[in-house]
């Protein structure tokens, strides 16, 4: 699903670099759920973007869902976009909307037939458990709540990769928990699963393949 | 899909408010200058048009002709060149014209102890020679003739009025240009404000694989709708002021300059502006800047 070959990131801050990933490669199979750990700063946020295109490697190659990702031409980055469900620390839901209309935003935006779409959008949110909050904007939601409904947008496309970039930090340990379960769920039902965390315990908590960065090196990748 | 992408384009002219409200009032305002100076020359156009139609060189004579001898005069008329018809007129028949044109005063005529007035030809030139150059020439070859006492007639004020009609035009398209410049501005500010108002929505959009098209049209639209909101208006506008100023003007119009109604624009020339509206808003809408592509 994921294949990395030798990648750098390097960012320029004027006359400064910043090498944000230096010789990073590894590989994720179809269905693994792994955890990408390392302090702030490390790179993992920097990896993520990588991923979805956001931005580009200075060296190396990127594979993901089939796609290549580093020769990819600009117009076919939506393509990849639509394998990938992302969730962020927020929920970056939009305010003016509710829930419901949040979640359809997506489906129309990328041409989904009518029909279709409300009963999509209905099994995402009983998916992430939200389907009493429907009719809510985000500003009455919780915190939780809000990134349950970002979940739901992200797995409303369907798709075959989640990248969940501290979908945690903005949340109290109990509902933080509750997230955690929530994705394992969606792991279970077949979602290849990358989540990136900088809190060690969680990492741990997990029980699941976890790569380390440090200081953008990849230092362990233990099981 | 497209419903989808013209609710966007709503909600964003909706979020852009009173920005949106002023580009609007900016594109009425420039069309509506334009579209103002345009009917105007329009109907200039058409007095220059009608009068140099109309054109006619008259030759008054030194004395009648001897009785049988007018066609031989004609003739000799008729050798200048550049001539289609002509019309003998006589002393006499000069002398009912004017009669039948004092009407009431027409007394005045039977007071007169002799014919005052001389007899006369009606020229109209040939097609060839109706230019300004033209008749300038035929009034110079008429003239030179021996029976001919003076020529009268030319185009010069036709001209003057044609090349009023052109300043007219350049005016119009000047102060328009100078408007539309205003508004495409205007649209510009206002979607860049909606595109700032729109950029969580453009984040998501690029996040989930919309396509840059989609991403950038319901901009492209709002612009649009803006744009043809402010030309309907302008329209709408001019035709109301021609309705008003219809009553007042057309006895001005057809008493000094002989026309008898004055037009607005015909269909397809509405369409013009509309469109010209529509392409001014959509040009606005584009040049927006903002929002970093993906
Ligand atoms: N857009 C950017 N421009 C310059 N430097 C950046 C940028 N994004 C990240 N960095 C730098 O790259 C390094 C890795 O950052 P990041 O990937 O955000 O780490 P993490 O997500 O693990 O906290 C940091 O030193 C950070 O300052
Ligand atoms: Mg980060």
């Amino acid at each position: 699903m994921i294949q990395l070959q030798h990648v750098f990131k390097e960012y320029r801050v004027g006359p400064v670099k910043v090498t944000a990933l230096a010789d990073v490669s590894f590989e994720i199979d179809k269905g693994e759920f792994t955890v990408l750990a390392g302090p702030s700063g490390s790179g993992k946020t920097t990896l993520l973007r990588l991923l979805y295109r956001d931005e580009v490697p200075t060296e190396g190659e990127i594979r993901v869902a089939g796609y290549e990702v580093t020769r990819l031409r600009r117009s076919n980055i939506p393509q990849l976009r639509r394998a990938i469900g992302m969730v962020f620390q927020d929920a970056k839901l939009l305010p003016g909307r509710n829930v419901y209309e949040n979640i359809v935003f997506v489906l129309r935006v990328l041409g989904t037939p009518r029909r279709e779409i409300a009963p999509r959008v209905m099994q995402a949110l009983k998916a992430v458990g939200l389907s009493a909050r429907a009719q809510a904007l985000p500003a009455q939601l919780s915190l939780g709540e809000q990134q349950r409904a970002s979940l739901a947008r992200a797995l409303v496309k369907e798709p075959a990769l989640l990248l969940a970039d501290e979908p945690t930090g903005n949340l109290d340990e109990g509902i933080a928990e509750e997230i955690l379960d929530l994705l394992r769920e969606i792991w279970n039902r077949g979602t290849t699963i990358l989540l990136a965390t900088h809190r060690a315990t969680l990492a741990d908590q997990l029980k699941r393949r976890t790569l380390v960065l440090e200081r953008g090196r990849l230092l362990k990748d233990k099981d | 899909m497209f419903l989808f992408l013209i609710e966007e384009a709503v909600r964003d002219l909706r979020r852009g408010g009173r920005v949106a409200a002023s580009a609007v009032l900016l594109i009425t305002l420039s069309l509506a200058a334009l579209g103002a100076f345009w009917v105007l020359s329009l109907n200039l156009g058409r007095v220059v048009a009608q009068w140099r139609d109309r054109l006619r060189v008259v030759v008054y004579l030194r004395e009648e002709p001897a009785p049988g001898t007018a066609d031989e005069l004609l003739a000799k008329l008729e050798a200048v060149g550049g001539i289609q018809r002509m019309r003998y007129v006589s002393k006499a028949e000069a002398l009912q014209t004017l009669r039948r044109q004092l009407g009431g005063q027409a007394s005045l005529v039977a007071e007169l102890a002799t014919n005052p007035l001389p007899p006369s030809v009606e020229v109209t030139p040939a097609p060839e020679a109706s230019t300004p150059a033209g008749t300038r020439a035929l009034v110079q070859r008429l003239s030179t003739l021996p029976e001919v006492e003076e020529v009268q007639g030319g185009t010069e004020w036709v001209e003057r009025l044609a090349e009023f009609q052109r300043l007219l035009q350049r005016i119009g398209l000047a102060v328009g240009a100078v408007l539309a410049l205003a508004a495409i501005l205007a649209v510009t500010t206002a979607t860049t404000l909606v595109l700032h108002a729109r950029r969580q929505e453009m984040e998501i959009m690029r996040l989930v694989g919309a396509s840059e098209m989609v991403i950038r049209l319901p901009l492209f639209l709002q612009g649009l709708a803006q744009g043809l909101a402010g030309a309907a208006v302008a329209v709408g506008g001019l035709y109301a002021a021609y309705r008003l100023a219809l009553p007042a003007l057309e006895p001005l119009l057809s008493f000094t300059l002989g026309l008898p109604r004055a037009t607005f624009f015909s269909p397809s020339e509405v369409a013009v502006l509309l469109g010209g509206g529509a392409l001014l808003g959509a040009f606005g809408g584009l040049l927006a800047k903002g929002g970093r592509p993906a």
